[in-house]
């Protein structure tokens, strides 16, 4: 009750949305500040043209989302690597819980995603990628859905006094939801570039550069319908990575601000109607975040296994013509 | 705009450089490793399968042999045995008949030499016998003179030849 008082002095109903999106969004400020970084976002925006104020300025400062994406790749890197290298280096030894876990998925997306869609013998090429965009999607959306830095909110919320902190502490800003950053679009999308440049290289590598943009079109067809199908073609070779992109970024961001405009309704209850309502709408409030948690860890799956699939389907095309 | 959707560049480089390094790092020290490591593990599987397969066949096959070749064995153990059985018999009875032929060949040696002996022997008693009468008769014509002293002397002379008889 008393922390619920205590937010719910501040809180106003109307907030909920801007809360719930200043949560799932990137820090307008860097966290960490860095010299070289400034310098160099400068130099390089200028080497495009383009000025600071511009919404395009290449500004290469840690903001949240970055040191987050720091964090996952450590995150990722440690444990697979350890694992896996771990699981190796005795032969004999039964895989672990968690690396069963991952030996799991690996077997399950060879024998299932890249043999089907890629080939028996081209598949090999091609695994580590699959492999890193399905492990690295998955612990960045995982470790979205572990509140780790909110608790570092929370810790300052009870423990100090709000203006103790300051708008520019890191503690606060990272207090703004440690949350997943597959929800970025920016994240999302660089992944979903790194598809895009696998497919049409997977293509280019089996069948060389022209032959491989002529592949675009199926031949055979009567010659006025290629000014319809060469455009659809095209745009769909953009389409594939901006709805990957849109997909997993939409699905992870959405279950977070829905998540957390249920736990909103506690504070809303509370300054609306009083301490005793927030009580009352608490339980109802933290079933349906749980839930809703619970349906995000499968989403979260979900959306990795899909992200991979697609980059093997992706590339299978390219390398299989015959459509 | 939107701070959902607002274009981050930076946002952006730091994931393509960051994710290209984890791909890298976790390319060369877990994907390729793993794969390796499972392709290989399930190359032993199929190999040991196969090799346990032909082991099977191979012992069958050398189950077969061996039942054929105790068979054979047993066959030719019976052959050899039965063969040795006949040639024993054979040489046995053989054996016997030379024996028999041999002992009867004796016999008959035997036989015929005591037969020549009887004779030989016969005849010198016969011959003996014309000399000691030739003698005794000499002997009654030179004591004739005296008639006691002829019978004495018969009987003398019996008794002597009774006595040579006994003798030779």
């Amino acid at each position: 009750m008393f922390i619920a008082e205590k937010v719910g002095k501040e809180w106003t109903m109307d907030q909920a949305p801007e809360y719930a999106i200043d949560h799932v969004a990137n820090s307008k400020k860097n966290i960490f500040e860095f010299e070289f970084l400034n310098s160099l976002s400068e130099k390089i925006s200028n080497f495009f043209g383009i000025s600071s104020e511009s919404l395009f300025y290449i500004d290469l400062g840690i903001s949240k989302h970055v040191f987050l994406l720091f964090f996952v790749s450590f995150i990722v890197v440690s444990t697979v690597v350890t694992l896996i290298q771990g699981y190796i280096s005795h032969k004999k030894n039964i895989p672990n819980k968690f690396m069963s876990i991952i030996e799991m998925f690996v077997i399950y997306l060879r024998e299932d995603v890249l043999k089907n869609f890629i080939g028996d013998k081209e598949y090999r090429s091609w695994a580590p990628l699959v492999y890193t965009i399905f492990f690295f999607v998955l612990f960045g959306n995982v470790l979205g859905l572990i509140p780790i830095f909110d608790l570092t909110g929370l810790i300052g919320k009870i423990g100090y006094k709000a203006e103790m902190l300051g708008k520019d502490n890191i503690l606060y800003l990272l207090s703004k939801g440690g949350h997943t950053v597959t929800a970025n679009v920016n994240v999302t999308f660089a992944i979903a570039t790194i598809t895009f440049v696998a497919f049409i290289a997977a293509g280019i590598q089996k069948y060389g550069f022209v032959q491989h943009w002529k592949n675009l079109a199926p031949s055979g067809l009567p010659w006025p319908l290629y000014f319809v199908v060469v455009p659809i073609e095209f745009m769909g070779l953009f389409i594939r990575p901006l709805a990957l992109t849109l997909r997993l970024a939409g699905n992870m961001m959405g279950g977070h601000i829905a998540l957390i405009i249920f736990i909103t309704f506690i504070f809303s209850a509370t300054s609306e109607l009083g301490g005793l309502a927030g009580f009352g709408i608490a339980p109802f409030s933290i079933t349906l975040a749980l839930g809703l948690t619970m349906l995000e860890l499968l989403v979260a799956v979900i959306q990795a296994y899909v992200f991979a699939l697609l980059t093997a389907v992706f590339i299978g095309m390219a390398i299989h013509v015959d459509h | 705009m939107n701070p959902l959707l607002t274009p981050e560049l930076g946002t952006y480089v730091w994931s393509l450089v960051i994710f290209m390094t984890v791909l890298f790092v976790l390319r060369k020290y877990a994907w390729n490793p793993l794969l390796d490591f499972l392709e290989e593990r399930e190359k032993d599987i199929a190999e040991s399968l196969k090799m346990a397969e032909s082991a099977k066949t191979d012992l069958e096959q050398i189950k077969d042999e061996s039942e054929k070749i105790l068979n054979e064995a047993k066959k030719e153990g019976k052959a050899i045995v039965g063969d040795s059985k006949l040639r024993a018999e054979e040489s046995a009875a053989k054996i016997l008949n030379d024996a028999k032929a041999k002992s009867n060949e004796f016999l008959d040696d035997a036989k015929s030499k005591i037969e020549i002996e009887k004779k030989r022997a016969i005849k010198e008693i016969k011959e003996e016998v014309v000399d000691l009468s030739l003698e005794l008769a000499t002997k009654v014509l030179q004591r004739n003179v005296k008639d006691d002293d002829n019978s004495k002397f018969i009987k003398s002379s019996l008794e002597a030849v009774k006595v040579d008889e006994a003798k030779s």
